[in-house]
C-alpha cells in the first residue's frame, strides 16, 4: 500500500517555457533509461528478492522513482507551457499533437511509445540487481546529457538533484548485491 | 591499481559499504540531493 503526499519530492522550477527542451526531457517520462522503467522493473522485481533487506530497498527506490516520475511530468508540462500548435509544429512534435493533444504520454524523446522490452524480471536476484545498477547509471548519463541539452539554470537544478539520486541509488543497490550473495553463499553451506 | 582483498573472488561486482561518518544539515542535503558529503558527485557541465 501507498500513501500519497500532494506535494513534490523537490521543487520543479523552469527559467522559461521551452517547447524543444519539454520534447528533449520526456525521454526521462518514457523513455528506456526513465522514470517509469526504473520504477516498474524495481516495484516488480522486488517480489523475488531473497531476503527482506532487498526487498524493501526495491519497494523504497521503486517508490522514490515514481516521485521523481511526476517531477518529470511537472517540469515538462511547465516546459509546454500555453505553447501553440505552431510552436509545436516548429519543434516537430505535430505528430504528438495529433495523437496526444498537449497531454504527456509514456514516449522517449522521439516520440516512440514506453515498451515493457525495456525492462526485464529474471527471477534471479543476483542477475537482477547487475540490471538494477545499470539503470542507475544509465539515467545518471541521460540526465548529463540533458543538462548539456539545457541553459536553463533553474530546470538544471532540478535535473542536478534528480541525477544526484540515481548515485545514491546505485550505491544502495550495490550494498544489496553484497548482503544478497553472501545470503546466497550461507546456503550453499551446509 | 585496485587489490582485491582475500574475502573477494573472481567474477563478482563489489561496491563497498558505507560507513555512516557525517551528513550535511537537512536543507543542504535537500538542495544536493544527498546528506553524505561522501555519497556527493556532482557533475561538472561538458566535463567530457
Amino acid at each position: 500500500m501507498w500513501s500519497y503526499e500532494k506535494k513534490l519530492q523537490y521543487p520543479a522550477k523552469v527559467g522559461k517555457a521551452n517547447v524543444k527542451m519539454a520534447k528533449y526531457l520526456i525521454t526521462q517520462y518514457g523513455g528506456p533509461d526513465g522514470e517509469l522503467a526504473a520504477s516498474l522493473r524495481y516495484l516488480n522485481q522486488r517480489y523475488t528478492m531473497p531476503t527482506p533487506q532487498a526487498k524493501g530497498i526495491l519497494t523504497d527506490i521503486g517508490t522514490e522513482e515514481m516521485a521523481h516520475l511526476e517531477i518529470i511530468a511537472t517540469l515538462v508540462y511547465k516546459l509546454m507551457d500555453r505553447a501553440s500548435v505552431e510552436e509545436l509544429k516548429q519543434v516537430d512534435l505535430g505528430g504528438h499533437y495529433a495523437d496526444h493533444g498537449k497531454a504527456l504520454f509514456y514516449v522517449n524523446g522521439n516520440g516512440v511509445p514506453w515498451t515493457a522490452t525495456y525492462i526485464q524480471a529474471k527471477g534471479d536476484p543476483v542477475a537482477d540487481l547487475h540490471e538494477d545498477m545499470a539503470a542507475e547509471e544509465k539515467a545518471r548519463a541521460t540526465y548529463e546529457w540533458l543538462i548539456n541539452l539545457s541553459d536553463d539554470p533553474d530546470l538544471n537544478d532540478t535535473l542536478r538533484f534528480l541525477r544526484e539520486r540515481e548515485v545514491v541509488h546505485f550505491q544502495r543497490f550495490g550494498e544489496t548485491l553484497q548482503i544478497v550473495q553472501e545470503y546466497l553463499d550461507s546456503k550453499k553451506c551446509y | 591499481m585496485f587489490i582485491p582483498n582475500d574475502q573477494m573472488r573472481l567474477a563478482r561486482a563489489y561496491v563497498p559499504f558505507q560507513v555512516y561518518s557525517e551528513h550535511f544539515n537537512p536543507m543542504e542535503g535537500l538542495l544536493k540531493g544527498t546528506i553524505f558529503p561522501e555519497l556527493y558527485f556532482p557533475y561538472r557541465k561538458y566535463h567530457r
